[in-house]
């Protein structure tokens, strides 16, 4: 068959749909979410300096530019850039902090502006041309910022109730007979102090990854799909360019879509991490 | 939980949601795991496994319940 030799070809070249090669279509896997390090130190646990550091600084300085040129000429008659700001600021605090919190929620009005900011910033790197990689889809990037909300969460309650009071609000439910304690409290404990910290970091992570994962599928099977010179002859040529517009199709439905998803994820995790003080806030319920 | 965060129509990434959502895994998690121990520990195939679910999976859902629906 003189298959090793044909597999070279296809590499070369490139593989496509309708070919001679024998090649076919190779998915993208999680190789995406794994760049090569620049910069290896060699520690262990560590992914070396790679291309979500430095997509992770155009992140922050995205956000930086944001709020320096939006606000920079602050007039009480707002301008453009300032009333995108204002529209942003007063958005979160209206369906956020003062839904979740309350009135006391302006006090972190500012940490889930930044928030909401920069998660946003991150999550849209994975649309900018060049770079096309969200920082969110590195789990460990949604996994501090989940755990400093947790730190907080832990600080504000215990500043609000004491120690004692905080705990006991987290671990034991109110109205629940004593009898029952025993196997509800565990539960508690595990839901409040796990499983809601690392399903706030995972499903951010989740649906970065995911929707990154989507796009790259969309483009390399519009890559793949692509042969209209196909040694098939030219009515598969020909069907080959058809199926490669719907997977264009497909890619750009996506990218739209997605872009509202990031929105939407930062948005996410911005409530929650505001549901999550105002109940410690809140204390026993 | 407040009256203004009951978003019932919005799915599970609603803050309720996510709550009830960790409650049953929690308790599902945490007393099957000791029903698992317990298998493990006695040598037994499956026994205390089932029962355990069972009682995470009642814990967890009479916990929405007093929290949040009888209240």
């Amino acid at each position: 068959m003189g298959a090793d030799v044909s597999v070279v070809a296809a590499s070369e070249e490139g593989c496509h749909i309708f070919n001679d090669f024998g090649c076919g279509f190779e998915a993208p896997g999680v190789s995406l979410f794994f760049p090569t390090p620049w910069l290896e130190f060699g520690l262990p646990g560590t992914s070396g300096l790679n291309k979500y550091y430095l997509v992770a600084v155009v992140a922050v300085l995205v956000a930086a530019a944001f709020w320096y040129f939006t606000t920079r000429k602050a007039k009480v008659v707002p301008g453009r850039g300032q009333s995108m700001a204002e529209l942003l600021v007063g958005f979160l605090r209206d369906q956020v902090t003062r839904t979740a919190i309350g009135k006391e929620g302006d006090r972190y009005l500012p940490l889930m502006v930044t928030l909401f900011i920069f998660i946003f910033s991150m999550n849209v790197m994975g649309l900018i041309p060049g770079l096309q990689l969200p920082v969110t889809s590195n789990l460990a990037f949604p996994a501090v910022l989940a755990i400093i909300i947790f730190l907080l969460w832990n600080y504000v309650g215990i500043r609000r109730h004491g120690f004692g009071g905080h705990f006991k609000a987290r671990l034991i439910p109110g109205g629940v007979p004593a009898w029952i304690l025993p196997i509800v409290v565990p539960i508690e404990a595990l839901s409040n102090f796990i499983i809601r910290p690392a399903t706030h970091m995972i499903r951010l992570f989740a649906t970065m990854f995911a929707g990154h994962l989507l796009l790259a599928l969309f483009a390399a099977a519009g890559f793949y799909m692509f042969n209209p010179t196909s040694p098939m002859g030219p009515l598969f040529g020909a069907i080959s360019v058809g199926y490669s517009g719907l997977a264009l199709v497909g890619f750009l439905l996506f990218t739209a879509f997605e872009l509202f998803i990031m929105a939407v994820q930062a948005y996410v995790f911005v409530l929650l991490s505001s549901i999550y003080i105002g109940e410690a806030l809140e204390g026993a319920h | 939980m407040n009256e203004n965060r009951n978003g019932d129509d919005e799915g599970p990434s609603t803050p309720n949601g996510t709550t009830l959502v960790s409650y049953l895994l929690g308790g599902l998690a945490f007393w099957g795991g000791v029903g698992w121990v317990v298998d493990w520990a006695l040598g037994l195939s499956a026994l205390f496994l089932p029962i355990g679910l069972v009682v995470g999976l009642v814990g967890g859902i009479y916990l929405i319940y007093a929290q949040h629906v009888r209240s």
